[in-house]
């Protein structure tokens, strides 16, 4: 139960963004990304997704080709956060968070309230239900948005199949008490059997919540394994190029 | 709960906009009713119940009023349900099909086919609906040049698809012109009685399968009220939750191709409907599109048979022609929403 992402390699025109990419991310564990900006981080969860095709290579989810599965299939096994666009028309937070639940045609009210509920509690925004979406604040939008990411993953039997939960940079223009609330909810997710891959920037952020993390640079996976195994003072100075210390008692990274 | 046991019946609309749906429907029966009543010939319309209406009053009221009104009604839904389906697909409120150059395209292959099928097509068997069938043609290539212009601009995309629109309107211009020019007399007078573009003179063999048309396009169309919801969230965000684009950019394309052809050939250009109604719904109920599309179709089509009422008793026994009223309502209205814009 795992998605398989297999020497990616991808190009546009004549530059490289990806070089033969491998690696694995199992359910019941929070990969992260990390890297410095323009290392080729948001296009491979592009491409993860399903949202780009790569020029070489293969992405592989549960042992079924990514580009074998439909578009409608894909929806219900992986949801994506990525920074969104604003959203034109006055819709209410209910109605945005309602905008991913997939069920359908064979729609089922309590499971459907079942589950409002339960995001509700979960990222904290029930009071915000019935308010416009657009007069939110940036971090509450950020909020609703994670939650139509959660709730996209909670329709029938997400029980007995593997889910996967990708996002980019969720944490951008979060303060930190709603950033910690953000992952200590994708660690519960984690444990509950979702896979989870994200994108982080916060290096003591990802220390602290991976199960595995990668760090990418130019387009070239550069390490690779728990966060004991790769937080290393050489790898994460060569990664960012940068002189960063590395506290092992307290574990707290420093670069300044 | 009242609204509780509601939602399990209606899923994507709340009790409120079933209530403004109703509303609306008993509004259009009436208006239509009002509009088949009253005209430059006076009669009870009463008088059909009992079956004391003169053959010529029966004349007027089953064969001059009731296909005009009818046809009022439906070109009205048309007309708005194309103007609200456009401004979710462009997500951008102020797409109209009359603004954007959508109309003028149809009206530039309407133009063209009056003019040109006795070149093209002698005694052609399907002659009367080549008119309709171009200007399909027309607004379909329009819509898909103005999503090409457009794409990737997002919100600020509005300022180029308005400057396409009157690129567009203006070429169109040209084309008309120049059919004008070169078309002989005969053409040149079914042109310059279609330009004129009105409700009038209609009759049932040529509005019933246009009725049938947009009817069914428009029941075809509601459909995609959910998948329009999603394409809100942006095109990436949509096509994750399941939402295949390509399709529903088509599908969208084509059903206002062919409802804006259509009306378009039958009426000529009526402006600013397409606009002002989706607005107008928006405003009293939210911005779903389960609820915004049908609540447009019947606001469209109680707006122009009463325009279309108005046009008729405003200078009578003369006619105004229907789109100077439309117009009249809609340019201020543009306007406020310019200036509502600016505020925000």
């Amino acid at each position: 139960m795992s998605i398989e992402i297999k020497n990616i390699s991808y190009a546009v025109k004549d530059f490289e963004i990806l070089k033969e990419v491998s690696l694995k991310i199992k359910k019941n564990e929070i990969f992260s990304l990390l890297g410095p900006n323009g290392s080729g981080k948001s296009t491979l969860l592009r491409i993860v997704s399903g949202d780009i095709q790569p020029n070489f290579g293969t992405v592989k989810f549960d042992d079924t080709m990514l580009d074998k599965i439909s578009i409608i299939d894909r929806a219900r096994i992986r949801s994506v956060m990525s920074q969104s666009q604003e959203i034109i028309y006055d819709f209410s937070v209910k109605e945005v968070i309602e905008m991913g639940w997939l069920e359908g045609k064979e729609f089922v009210t309590e499971k459907f309230d079942n589950a409002l509920i339960k995001v509700g509690d979960e990222c904290k925004i029930s009071h915000l239900f019935d308010k416009s979406f657009n007069q939110l604040s940036g971090g509450e939008k950020r909020k609703v948005h994670f939650a139509r990411t959660l709730i996209q993953m909670y329709n029938k039997d997400f029980e007995t199949k593997s889910r996967y939960i990708m996002l980019d940079e969720p944490t951008a223009n979060l303060d930190i008490s709603h950033e910690l609330q953000l992952i200590k909810i994708l660690k519960k997710k984690s444990q509950e059997g979702f896979g989870i891959f994200i994108i982080l920037h916060d290096l003591n952020l990802a220390y602290h919540f991976s199960d595995k993390v990668a760090f990418i640079k130019k387009g070239k996976i550069h390490a690779l394994g728990t966060p004991n195994e790769v937080y290393k003072e050489e790898i994460l100075s060569d990664v960012y190029d940068l002189d960063v210390s590395f506290d092992k008692t307290i574990k707290k990274i420093s670069y300044y | 709960m009242m609204s509780k046991t509601f939602n399990r019946f209606f899923r994507y609309i709340t009790f409120k906009q079933f209530t403004i749906f109703n509303l609306l429907t008993i509004i259009l029966i009436f208006i239509i009713g009002v509009g088949i009543s009253i005209g430059s010939f006076e009669f009870s319309v009463l008088k059909y119940f009992n079956n004391s209406l003169t053959t010529l009053e029966e004349e007027v009221l089953m064969n001059i009023r009731f296909p005009r009104v009818i046809l009022a009604a439906v070109v009205g839904a048309a007309l708005s349900m194309s103007g609200a389906c456009l401004q979710g697909l462009f997500r951008n409120p102020l797409a109209d099909p009359g603004l954007i150059g959508v109309s003028a395209g149809a009206a530039l292959g309407a133009a063209f086919s009056i003019a040109m099928s006795a070149e093209f097509f002698p005694d052609f068997l399907l002659t009367p609906y080549l008119l309709p069938f171009s200007a399909i043609l027309g607004s379909a290539f329009v819509i898909s040049i103005l999503f090409i212009i457009t794409r990737g601009f997002g919100f600020e995309g509005m300022t180029y698809m308005l400057l396409a629109g009157i690129a567009i309107n203006a070429f169109a211009g040209v084309g008309i012109g120049i059919l004008t020019y070169i078309s002989d007399d005969a053409e040149l007078r079914g042109l310059t009685f279609w330009t004129m573009g009105s409700f009038g003179g209609v009759t049932w063999t040529l509005i019933i399968p246009a009725i049938i048309i947009i009817l069914s396009t428009i029941i075809w169309t509601l459909r995609i009220s959910r998948k329009l919801d999603l394409l809100q969230l942006g095109e990436s965000e949509a096509y994750r939750l399941g939402v295949d684009i390509k399709k529903l950019r088509f599908d969208i394309i084509m059903s206002s191709a062919i409802i804006v052809g259509i009306s378009v050939s039958l009426t000529g250009m009526i402006g600013f409907v397409g606009l002002v109604v989706p607005h107008l719904v928006r405003l009293f109920g939210g911005v779903n599109h389960h609820y915004l599309l049908p609540c447009s179709a019947l606001t469209g089509a109680i707006l122009m048979v009463s325009s279309d009422l108005l046009s008729r008793i405003l200078i009578q026994p003369a006619e105004l022609p229907v789109g100077l009223i439309t117009s009249a309502i809609g340019s201020p209205f543009f306007l406020w929403l310019i200036f509502r814009m600016r505020n925000k």
